[in-house]
């Protein structure tokens, strides 16, 4: 297994896959230092505030896409001049590939989530934040983003193997996901859409809390859960008998 | 010219590509269908005085970010074809022009992503009788202002998307410049005016949406021009 994560980072190393991670991140930031005007720097809940404006740029929309765009880039390098049939007549199992694979999908999600918080904690010390840093927030957001992307990965991973098209996969991706725009307004269904997930975890749910940001953590992490173990599980089932 | 752009459709027949075509505009109509039916009451009370005007402004809040989007997929999609069998240099050697054969791709994008506005409005349209909306109300002008202008004020980002994916092999770069291109265009209302992603809003200081519209449809003639330029003399797998 040790070797099958070598081999996969060698065929990473030295591509754009590791650019990608910085631009959302990036982004967010840029958004929060210059949003500098709706924080008054004495007020309560200022973090809050920062995480809701930049978690709602990165978590919407780019982070649900941005995981299509990974579990697409690594299953290119196979399905361009047909890897996928040297790679798995190789003695490894179907199986390892597969979780090789959205391991590396989780592995780069979570330097995105890493990169965000350092953009979050880049904006508000620049902008000398007066409050002390509510470290347990911001790490329960970034790591609750983080596990709202399991389903997703493994839905993408699913239909990135299936599909040699790079785009297709990504159309995928973005039917779902534009949605949101509409269902995170709505408390009824808002919160058992999974591609909306990413952002109901991430944005702080009392100060920001509108439409499907007033639930439990116990019903998100259901569906989370539920849905991540149903495309997991579909995937897989369908690429130890696909034909390569 | 012609027989690039009959080539260039037979290429995409079978590839999904019409399918997002008409997926982009029947999804967004079923999104607002879904969201006028449960929220009725309280959305033809809040737009009383301008039923249709309601139901057009809600059906561009989500066909922009689509429209982004969609620019980035189709653009990668119909240079895939290309890229994925090897087949560029198949491509060029026929007795073809290179700028011919960037212009056809491009030609067939931007024809691709016209079919896709226009079955848009035909939807807006359907949905608004659906909804039981007054017939002899409908506000026609406004309607094909809403649907086109945006779709020609962003021609430069069709040709953009339509050069990146072509002079790129790996449909990652194109795919998450068009993903950056729609969240950055979907708060584009707040850019200076210069900044082609605010062009589709029809915002800008003088108040006339005609002028976002000629801006893209000019830079939009430039850069489809240098773009041929560029690829006449670019080296090909």
């Amino acid at each position: 297994m040790m070797r099958m994560f070598r081999s996969e980072w060698m065929k990473l190393r030295r591509t754009v896959i590791w650019a990608l991670a910085v631009i959302s991140p990036l982004l967010a930031g840029v958004t929060g230092f210059l949003s500098a005007g709706d924080y008054e720097n004495g007020q309560e809940g200022v973090w809050q505030i920062a995480l809701g404006i930049m978690g709602l740029l990165h978590a919407m929309l780019f982070l649900p896409l941005l995981t299509g765009v990974f579990a697409a880039l690594l299953c290119r390098f196979e399905h361009t001049g047909g890897g996928w049939k040297q790679l798995l007549a190789l003695p490894v199992s179907r199986s390892s590939v597969y979780a090789v694979k959205f391991i590396y999908i989780m592995l780069l999600l979570a330097i995105t989530q890493l990169l965000f918080l350092a953009a979050l904690l880049a904006t508000g010390l620049l902008l000398g934040f007066a409050e002390p840093i509510p470290w347990r927030m911001l790490l329960v957001s970034a790591l609750g983003g983080w596990l709202a992307c399991l389903p997703l990965a493994a839905l993408q991973l699913a239909v990135s193997v299936a599909w040699s098209s790079f785009a297709a996969p990504l159309a995928v991706n973005v039917i779902f996901t534009i949605p949101n725009i509409l269902i995170i307004n709505s408390a009824q269904y808002g919160p058992y859409y999974p591609w909306a997930q990413p952002l109901l975890a991430m944005v702080p749910r009392d100060e920001m809390g509108f439409g499907a940001f007033n639930l439990s953590p116990e019903t998100l992490l259901g569906v989370i859960l539920v849905s991540f173990v149903v495309f997991l599980l579909g995937g897989w089932g369908y690429f130890i008998r696909k034909a390569v | 010219m012609r027989g690039i752009l009959a080539s260039e459709l037979l290429k995409i027949r079978g590839k999904m590509v019409w399918f997002l075509v008409v997926l982009g505009p029947v999804g967004v109509i079923l999104l607002q269908a879904v969201n006028f039916g449960l929220r009725y009451d309280y959305l033809t009370d809040q737009y009383a005085d301008d039923l249709w005007g309601g139901l057009i402004g809600n059906v561009v809040t989500l066909a922009l970010p689509t429209l982004l989007i969609g620019i980035a997929i189709l653009a990668s999609m119909a240079a895939g074809i290309e890229h994925q069998t090897n087949a560029w240099k198949q491509l060029l050697a026929l007795p073809v022009s290179r700028s011919a054969v960037f212009a056809g791709k491009a030609l067939l994008h931007v024809l691709l992503l016209f079919v896709s506005c226009t079955l848009m409005l035909i939807g807006t349209l359907a949905l608004g009788f659906v909804l039981g909306f007054d017939a002899g109300a409908i506000p026609y002008g406004r309607l094909a202002e809403l649907v086109y202008y945006p779709f020609l004020a962003a021609l430069p980002l069709m040709v953009l998307q339509v050069w990146l994916s072509i002079t790129m092999a790996n449909q990652a770069v194109p795919l998450t410049v068009g993903i950056i291109g729609m969240i950055v265009g979907m708060f584009g209302s707040r850019f200076d005016d210069w900044v082609p992603y605010k062009w589709p809003h029809l915002i800008n200081a003088a108040g006339e949406p005609l002028y976002s519209v000629a801006c893209g449809i000019g830079l939009g003639v430039v850069l489809l021009l240098i773009g041929m330029l560029q690829f006449a003399g670019k080296d090909v797998k």
